[in-house]
């Protein structure tokens, strides 16, 4: 073993692998290394320090005894822990499209001091249409003042009421009189249409004038209704607010608000879509919202990529801290890493045959910019580059649990998008088939309550050639929040 | 390509949950047959570079099949396709290419047990669900999925050993 090089460096691992990471590194290693295969001299001899490694490490008791026996860790200086999996290890040359998996993530090192709480610019964009009265607009405007109380004082808060039109009801300020403030919030009456876009540009304007002041830039937009006409200005402010460094996220309550705009307003800025059934879900999942903007370790993290010809990017899915669909062009905005929670993205790609024989392909090239919170000296862009070797020989490799488990509770949110996808081309009985199929899914996974929703909503496909707005939101943000629950959220 | 066995719903290579249905699309069982494998792949190292007969040239086939035990080759012509297996009395499936002369039952091999595709100067090997497996080179694979073969490759049919001779 060369000098400085322990059983961890040997096989690419961190100190504090699981058992599942030493498995699969020593077998990437063992099938690179065989006897029967390698070619280069000394191979051997690595692969049987390899065997060695995994002795010890695949070994509880002996592993404990060796990393006693280590000197201790050199801090690491790296900012970002970065790590790639790939659900298979090579690319077969053959006559057909074939699919790749790539899972990355990025997290705060554990090594790293953890910076102190990131300051925020945020603003809550309230719809206070007719339809808001009531219970709802009781909870909204109670966790308003809630949250302002909880502002930091270098925080900057701000709240717009829009309906036809917009009013600024708290302009942009550090929290210095709470009481005034309060006062302005308790006094919001509904009244009107909905019209988004006066909110959001009212919004946009007021955030944009702090923007070199805070290090999370943020818009929280709540609504119950759909905005008619004004999707594509919206859609325009959110990529105009993209580029500032300024996040959108989406909250939607009951069933008649567009849920198809929230996401895409949300995507395209790395912000997170959420949804609420019932008016008393609304202040937890705004304070849970809350709490996850000042926790943010960086922000603003923006992947721009170029991807060849023959490879088409076909999904591109967060699955956490908040998951949600990412754009599938470039410029990718991933949403925050946050302290305590790495972010993980999952990609299909699809490889078309190759004319000229290569060695190996690119899926993907790129860098990924981070903006870390609590540092000032910006760093450098990381290049993400994935690239895949051909073979003539098929693996039988079983790829990573990671990557099945995240796909295990995907494939759900996919196939109800796919059902929705039916229903809009007209092609009832495949979707609700795809419904029924869910339904046996989330049977079988103990999600009872959701299952009876997608039984419902086939029959109601059936009968009336469209999902119930409940339903559908039901069904799609249901199985979304499985990727939570999944084992991929935990550490193994 | 793979087939879902569900389904039927056909997905493409590297696919790991069908699209269609849900189902589950590979084998997340650790690999077995450890001294099988080593076995195959030195039958195939040794079979490639000493032993590999010439193709017979007088037929017309694109594809040849070397019974290993027996040192007996079968010529495949005039199909770009052939199930492979082996037959049973009373059953109405008949493979393509019967390999009961060959000891078939005693070595596991399924009745429809794999088959054999020409497509586009490429051929490939696909297991029909067989009860033991098909291995490419002490590789198992998975059922349903296709795979390409080369001249002098080993294929396990359960423990029938067939080198396989291209044209």
């Amino acid at each position: 073993m060369a000098k400085n090089q322990d059983f961890y460096t040997l096989l690419g691992l961190r100190r504090d692998a699981t058992a599942e990471d030493i498995r699969h590194a020593y077998f990437e290693a063992a099938r690179r290394l065989h006897p029967d295969k390698n070619i280069v001299p000394g191979d051997t001899e690595m692969f049987l320090e390899n065997q060695e490694a995994y002795e010890v490490l695949s070994n509880p008791k002996k592993r404990i005894k060796y990393d006693l026996t280590l000197p201790p860790e050199k801090p690491a200086d790296n900012p970002l822990d970065q790590r790639v999996l790939f659900s298979r290890q090579s690319m077969i040359r053959m006559a057909e499209p074939q699919l790749i998996y790539v899972f990355m993530e990025f997290s705060h090192p554990a090594g790293i001091q953890t910076p102190p709480a990131p300051s925020l610019n945020l603003c809550l964009v309230l719809d206070r249409s007719t339809s808001m009265g009531g219970l709802n607009m009781d909870v909204v405007k109670a966790t308003a003042i809630q949250i302002m109380r909880k502002m930091k004082p270098q925080d900057i808060f701000s709240v717009i009421a829009f309906s036809d039109r917009a009013e600024e009801i708290i302009p942009p300020s550090r929290s210095s009189d709470l009481r005034k403030l309060e006062t302005r919030i308790h006094t919001l009456q509904t009244s009107g249409g909905t019209e988004i876009f006066s909110g959001l540009e009212m919004g946009y304007n007021g955030i944009i004038r702090n923007v070199l002041n805070a290090e999370v830039n943020h818009i929280i937009l709540l609504t119950d209704g759909r905005t008619y006409g004004d999707e594509e200005k919206c859609i325009n402010l959110a990529h105009r607010a993209s580029e500032q460094g300024i996040g959108i996220s989406g909250l939607g309550i009951g069933s008649e608000w567009n849920d198809g705009f929230l996401d895409e307003l949300a995507s395209c800025t790395g912000g997170s879509s959420m949804y609420v059934s019932h008016p008393q879900d609304i202040q937890k999942t705004l304070l849970d919202k809350f709490t996850r903007l000042g926790s943010a370790y960086a922000e603003e993290n923006r992947l721009d990529f170029k991807i060849p010809e023959e490879i088409e990017l076909r999904y591109a899915f967060r699955l956490q801290p908040e998951a949600g669909v990412l754009s599938f062009e470039s410029p990718m905005m991933l949403g925050p890493i946050a302290r305590d929670t790495s972010l993980r993205v999952l990609m299909e790609f699809v490889v078309q045959p190759q004319t000229a024989q290569k060695n190996d392909i690119t899926l993907l090239d790129g860098k990924l910019s981070v903006t870390l919170t609590g540092e000032h000296n910006p760093i450098d862009p990381i290049p993400i580059n994935l690239v895949r070797p051909y073979s003539d020989e098929a693996s039988t490799e079983i790829p990573s649990a990671e990557i099945v488990d995240a796909l295990s509770h995907l494939k759900l949110y996919r196939l109800q998008e796919q059902a929705r996808l039916e229903v809009s081309a007209g092609d009832y009985d495949q979707a609700s088939e795809h419904l029924h199929r869910l339904a046996t899914h989330l049977l079988s996974q103990g999600e009872r309550g959701l299952a009876r929703t997608a039984l419902l909503e086939a029959e109601h496909i059936k009968q009336n050639k469209s999902f119930s707005q409940q339903g559908r939101k039901e069904i799609k943000y249901g199985t979304r929040a499985l990727l939570k629950s999944g084992r991929s959220t935990e550490e193994l | 390509m793979i087939i879902c066995p569900n389904c039927q719903h056909k997905e493409m290579s590297g696919s790991i949950y069908c699209s269609k249905c849900g189902a589950q699309l590979i084998d997340m069982s650790v690999a077995t047959h450890k001294i099988h494998t080593a076995e195959a792949r030195q039958v195939a190292q040794r079979d490639t570079v000493k032993n590999v007969p010439p193709p017979p040239a007088h037929l017309q086939s694109w594809i040849s099949l070397n019974m290993i035990e027996s040192g007996q080759i079968l010529p495949l012509a005039d199909r770009s396709e052939f199930t492979l297996g082996r037959s049973a009395e009373g059953q109405p499936i008949v493979p393509d290419v019967d390999l009961s002369p060959h000891n078939a039952y005693a070595n596991g091999v399924s009745r429809l047990h794999a088959v054999l595709k020409l497509i586009q100067e490429q051929i490939i090997i696909m297991d029909l669900g067989s009860s033991n497996g098909t291995y490419l080179n002490g590789n198992k694979l998975q059922p349903y999925v296709e795979m390409p073969v080369a001249h002098g490759d080993v294929i396990f049919l359960g423990k029938l050993k067939i080198q396989v001779l291209i044209e």
